[in-house]
């Protein structure tokens, strides 16, 4: 595997974390499904995992980007594993809406996997290594990136809280003040 | 709180957007530390579950 192709499946990567990211923002906005605390983090870890894959595309590929990448989707990984194990038993509950019959955290856990997979596959292919000139995905990199922690920032003051039973009544006011503020607007 | 471990991370990427590596990687141990801390924090929130 050239350092291109190392380069261009990175990308990819990237823009699915990145996906994942945007479609759950819109899943809060449209739907009105609140992240709670434990989402919140688990959305914090694909960014860590993502940064790893963006280091890549910055600096271009090394083991240690795809061992952050690793790290970062591990941590997201016991984050929504232990989500995940609070619901396993039948009848004691979910959190959210279903999508495609699976909760977020049950997604979430099944992508922070297949991050993993994927950094633990790229690693295998040494060539790609090998220094090659300025990289042009360099350029769009930033813009790329940019989406994650903007709209992350943007969702946890939405749903920050500074009490327990002040979280649910203050957040959907936020929500909806926000939602009229983007129908006025668009 | 819940929105410091983003900001390091976007203090990470701006580093690493300027070339300094180290400083990137720096933010991003910060910023997954933040994670693990409030993850403790927030391990037993009491959640509105749909049951």
């Amino acid at each position: 595997m050239t350092a291109d192709l190392s380069r261009l499946l990175n990308a990819l990567g990237l823009v699915a974390v990145d996906t994942v990211l945007v479609l759950a923002f819109a899943d809060q906005l449209w739907f009105r499904d609140l992240p709670c605390p434990i989402c919140i983090l688990q959305r914090a870890g694909f960014i860590a995992a993502g940064f790893g894959i963006a280091l890549n595309l910055i600096f271009g590929p090394r083991p240690s980007h795809y061992g952050l990448a690793i790290l970062g989707a591990v941590v997201g990984g016991i984050m929504s594993a232990d989500q995940v194990l609070h619901y396993i038993v039948p009848g004691s509950g979910s959190y959210g809406n279903a999508i495609f019959g699976l909760h977020l955290y049950s997604w979430a856990l099944i992508m922070f996997v297949a991050i993993v997979v994927g950094c633990g596959v790229m690693l295998l292919f040494d060539r790609q290594y090998e220094p090659s000139g300025p990289t042009p995905l360099r350029q769009v990199t930033l813009p790329i990136l940019a989406v994650a922690p903007a709209c992350s920032c943007l969702r946890s003051a939405m749903c920050c809280r500074r009490s327990p039973s002040a979280a649910w009544d203050f957040a959907p006011r936020r929500l909806a003040a926000i939602s009229s503020f983007t129908r006025i607007w668009g | 709180m819940m929105s410091l471990p983003f900001l390091l991370f976007a203090c990470g990427l701006a580093a690493g957007w300027t070339s300094r590596r180290e400083a990137a990687m720096g933010f991003w141990v910060a910023g997954v530390l933040v994670l693990l801390v409030l993850f403790r924090f927030h391990a037993t929130d009491v959640l509105n579950l749909g049951l």
